[in-house]
């Protein structure tokens, strides 16, 4: 027993190690931060509940965080119903099931920056296509990330195309976990196509659906090279992500404390969000 | 008659959106060979062939120094998380003792932290440690992840014991158990494991943008975005198509390959993270 | 291996430490912009410094590039890894710097005050003198900011002078203003700005404007706003006319839309000047004039001078030899080095009337305009959080003249209060 006890401990020494440093650490000293003023070059001064009463009185926090909302309450829904119908749709064939798997995922693989640069060009509103093909058809032309009422859905749009082949393949395992007898049975008795959907799939994808929406609220937190590169942050701060707002108050600004406590909270709301979406999902 | 015409309308319908997903990679690969003025057209062919994009990029930014940056770094910080994570996720599914209860605990706590609590404080303790400017910087603080460890605990959880016991007695000590019985009976784990962590480190553009200045120890992605936002493409599209075909292509011929793993792992590690 | 991956890891930086193996002898280096016509500049005077001087030997490395040069030397300061001497310093970033500990004092040294005096002149440096009324750096180069036009588009339009008063100016875009298919389809504009709120973007409009229309006022002195109202008001009103009626376009082109020919007007340093000419050569027939000022304004222009300072770093071993190297980038040789290679200003009170620069100008008339402009450049205030001051003149600028969804009058009051919590914050 002791001699198991030194071989456990010895082969998790790496990670406890790295854990110390990496983790432990920087939790306590995102504490201590918070109370301080300090811009990365000189020594940290105490400030007391200074960082604290800023932020509580911060409109360009309050903006970010309804950002996000704003994000999420687009790129969700509309993630979960694009991919349930992908899912539905490569599951019913068989012929090139695998090919157009593939190509849906695609862009999950390929580099935020990548996708970014590309859907700067599709939205471009003189010349991007887009707006070329809404004209040619004979629509107006769409201010996708230079009207700020356009922008932030215009990134969720985006961050969905990015994503959806994602939660696609998930739903696809999900999908093929059900077993064939319940769509019989279900047959037999005379139930039309929507209602086998809305009877058997959408429930028995339950849980990858609670799955979806918190990998999602997750990714809408942490939004930061598309509003980066597309945007920065604006018009009138319509796409100021939480990340963003951090690094700006980090990096050009130099407030080091006060970017600590704007994670910190953030990560709370996160925590918060997470929590509150398993419960409500899970119990429904 | 009935069921063709769906079936018809099905592939339509996915072809449709097919398309919609590949249009935009097509639209960016022709662009990279097109000059400016041709870049907006819808049109994925033109007349006027042209390399300059590409001159362009190779003669402004160190392009093949990122690369292989990006590959250090990426290759660096999976194989730590493959060599280490097996070691701790072994020592929590194989071995009895006191703290792996603890530690298996701990693990899923660190693993709900978001990263905006502590991505401060981290840029604090790599400057601290002088590893700014240093691939060092980049690869320490991600050279091991609690995903990956109770990833492996579950894996090794479905190796019978027999087996491992039977290692011993040929006098394997745990290290040899792990590296030549349980780790190559686990090519799924690691299949997973290992590509997510390199697609992540790969991919990441944040970190690198915090801890490297130094243009010549950029990552791919890092090099990219500044050479976009800083002007040093001077509004040359077409140059900015180029460098992100450069970033894209890497990966994507290794995901033609082996796209059914690719997908796969997000698969397994989606469900079980 | 190990030494190989350890110059992997570290890339070049490495290699070039071996290489002070000779004892005894002073090495230096010095961080040059990042741009290519100033790694050329600072190649050809480092090598005439070496060989002038053996025992002091200067090793020239552009700054590091990313987003800023401000974010690239902040995280230097934090490490101790800055420089002995760099040339590419915003004034803005010296309040911090300074008060950090990480400048050597440069009036400290006893000939600085002759230097000073002598090449820029004592009124001129005022505005680089930091809040303990010490010298932390010297101003080196300007591009004071000007409004070039597309002689072209004027003459099509029927205008044959440039606007100098905003009236002018909004009553000229109302012709330059147009959609070339009549399709409705605005495509051509009098003028364009990044309209991201980037904040250092608001130098080369809202501060250049300002400047001109306060006739130079500083906007913060001693952890106060004093700035003149009237004129931030003006200015904001200028530019959500230019907004409002499309003269100046809401949108980010992904080219440059001036030498597309697509805007007639452009607020622009003489550095774009040389960028022009290099590029497009004759095709594009263009002109300088000062950049717009309030009706009834009068006298000469004043306006934003985008300058770059020298400093010397603290972490430097030799503050002495720093000084001789950094009298030698700032002399009347080196400044024409400065301006025949990389085709900038250097701040200098007798770039018009030295016989060495003449024949420059002579062959350049266009960078004369700019040396004439010289004189009423200005500079950010010295006080700290200029970022962060420019950041809420982003936000208000973004709010009231690009989007008009306040008025200028509102902007104003509501600028002034934001500075003074940022500058209460400071305290």
């Amino acid at each position: 027993m002791k001699r198991t006890g030194k071989i456990g401990l010895a082969l998790s020494t790496p990670y406890i190690l790295y854990a110390l440093t990496f983790v432990v650490f920087p939790l306590f000293f995102s504490v201590y931060l918070i109370f301080h003023r300090w811009d990365g070059m000189s020594t940290p001064t105490w400030i007391g509940l200074k960082n604290v009463a800023r932020l509580v009185n911060d409109e360009l926090f309050y903006q970010s965080i309804l950002n996000t909302l704003l994000f999420l309450v687009i790129n969700i829904p509309l993630q979960i119903f694009l991919a349930l119908i992908f899912a539905v749709g490569l599951n019913s064939i068989k012929f090139l099931r695998g090919f157009f798997r593939a190509v849906y995922f695609m862009p999950v693989v390929v580099s935020g920056v990548v996708v970014t640069i590309v859907w700067l060009q599709l939205y471009s509103y003189d010349n991007g296509i887009l707006n070329n093909l809404l004209t040619m058809v004979g629509l107006p032309r769409v201010a996708w990330l230079v009207s700020p009422s356009m922008a932030m859905p215009s990134i969720a749009l985006m961050a969905t195309w990015k994503n959806v082949g994602l939660y696609t393949v998930l739903f696809l395992a999900g999908l093929q976990g059900i077993p064939a007898e319940f769509y019989e049975a279900a047959t037999i008795d005379g139930a039309s196509f929507a209602r086998k959907f809305l009877r058997i799939t959408v429930p028995l994808l339950g849980p990858t659906m609670t799955l979806v929406v918190i990998l999602s609220t997750i990714n809408g937190f942490s939004l930061f090279v598309e509003p980066f590169v597309m945007t920065g942050g604006g018009p009138l701060n319509a796409t100021l992500s939480s990340v963003l707002y951090i690094y700006n108050q980090a990096f050009s600004f130099g407030h080091l404390g006060y970017a600590s406590a704007l994670g910190f909270v953030f990560a709370v709301i996160i925590l918060l969000a997470v929590l509150v979406q398993r419960r409500v999902l899970e119990t429904e | 008659m009935k069921k063709t015409l769906s079936a018809v309308l099905k592939y339509f319908f996915l072809t449709a959106f097919a398309v919609g997903f590949l249009y935009p990679f097509l639209w960016m690969l022709s662009g990279s060979f097109k000059p400016d003025f041709d870049v907006m057209k819808l049109g994925l062919f033109s007349s006027h062939f042209t390399l300059f994009n590409y001159d362009l990029v190779f003669g402004r930014i160190p392009i093949l120094r990122a690369f292989l940056n990006s590959l250090i770094v990426a290759m660096s910080v999976t194989a730590t998380v493959i060599v280490f994570g097996s070691m701790v996720g072994y020592a929590l599914a194989k071995i009895k003792w006191k703290g792996a209860g603890t530690l298996t605990v701990f693990l899923l706590f660190t693993m709900t932290l978001p990263f905006q609590l502590t991505l401060i404080p981290l840029y604090t303790m790599v400057v601290k440690f002088g590893i700014t400017d240093n691939l060092l910087g980049l690869i320490l603080p991600n050279m091991l992840t609690a995903v990956s460890v109770i990833m492996f605990r579950q894996f090794f959880v479905t190796i019978p014991d027999s087996l491992i016991e039977a290692a011993r007695i040929d006098g394997c000590g745990e290290l040899r158990v792990i590296f030549n019985v349980v780790v190559p009976l686990s090519k799924p784990a690691v299949v997973t494991v290992g590509i997510i962590t390199f697609l992540t480190s790969w991919n990441d553009v944040l970190w690198p943008l915090i801890v490297i200045r130094n243009r010549y120890l950029m990552t791919l992605p890092q090099l990219i975005t500044v050479f976009v936002l800083g002007g040093q493409a001077e509004s040359h599209l077409g140059a900015e198509l180029a460098a992100s075909v450069l970033l894209a292509v890497p990966i994507l011929v290794i995901y033609s390959f082996f796209q059914r793993y690719f997908i796969q792992s997000f698969v397994s590690s989606g469900v079980k993270g | 291996m190990l030494s190989l991956l350890a110059v992997m890891l570290t890339g070049c930086s490495g290699s070039s430490e071996r290489s002070g193996k000779n004892t005894g002898k002073i090495e230096l280096t010095y961080w040059a912009a990042p741009n290519p016509q100033e790694i050329d500049l600072a190649e050809v005077l480092v090598k005439k410094w070496n060989k002038l001087h053996p025992d002091i030997f200067v090793r020239m490395q552009p700054l590091p590039v990313n987003r800023s040069t401000e974010e690239v030397l902040m995280a230097a300061i934090a490490a101790r890894t800055t420089p002995d001497v760099c040339s590419n310093i915003w004034p803005g970033s010296v309040p911090e710097y300074a008060r950090d500990g990480a400048l050597v004092r440069l009036s400290s040294f006893p000939d600085f005050d002759s230097l000073a005096s002598t090449r820029v002149g004592m009124n001129y440096m005022e505005q680089f003198r930091s809040a303990d009324s010490n010298f932390y750096q010297i101003p080196w180069k300007a591009n004071p900011l000007m409004m070039i036009y597309n002689k072209a588009l004027f003459k099509k339009a029927g205008i044959g002078t440039p606007p100098l008063t905003y009236s002018e100016f909004l009553a000229d875009a109302r012709k330059l203003t147009y959609s070339s298919r009549n399709d409705g389809v605005i495509d051509h504009w009098m003028g364009y700005r990044d309209i991201r709120p980037v904040w250092w973007q608001r130098f080369f409009d809202f501060f250049a404007l300002y400047k001109a229309a306060s006739y130079g006022k500083a906007f913060t002195k001693n952890g106060q706003v004093v700035a003149d109202t009237q004129a931030v008001r003006e200015v904001f009103g200028f530019f959500a006319k230019c907004f409002k009626h499309d003269y100046f376009p809401r949108t980010v082109f992904s080219y440059d839309p001036f030498l597309e020919g697509v805007v007639a007007t452009e607020f622009v340093g003489p550095w774009t000047i040389s960028y022009i000419r290099s590029n497009y050569g004759g095709r594009l027939n263009f002109g300088i004039a000062p950049i717009p000022v309030p009706d009834g304004h009068v006298g000469p222009v004043d306006t934003y001078g985008d300058h770059k300072c020298m400093v010397i770093f603290s972490t430097t071993k030799h503050p002495k030899a720093s000084w001789e190297f950094m009298k030698f980038l700032l002399s009347e040789k080196a400044d024409l080095d400065l301006l025949e290679i990389a085709s900038q200003l250097p701040v200098r009170k007798d770039l018009l009337t030295t016989k060495e620069f003449a024949g420059f100008f002579n062959d350049h008339p266009d960078l004369k305009l700019f040396a004439e402009e010289a004189p009423y450049a200005h500079e950010v205030d010295q006080t700290p959080d200029q970022k962060e001051i420019f950041d809420a003149i982003s936000q208000e600028f973004e709010k009231c003249s690009v989007y008009n969804v306040v008025g200028p009058s509102k902007a104003t009051r509501e600028l002034v209060r934001n500075v003074k919590v940022l500058l209460d914050w400071d305290e």
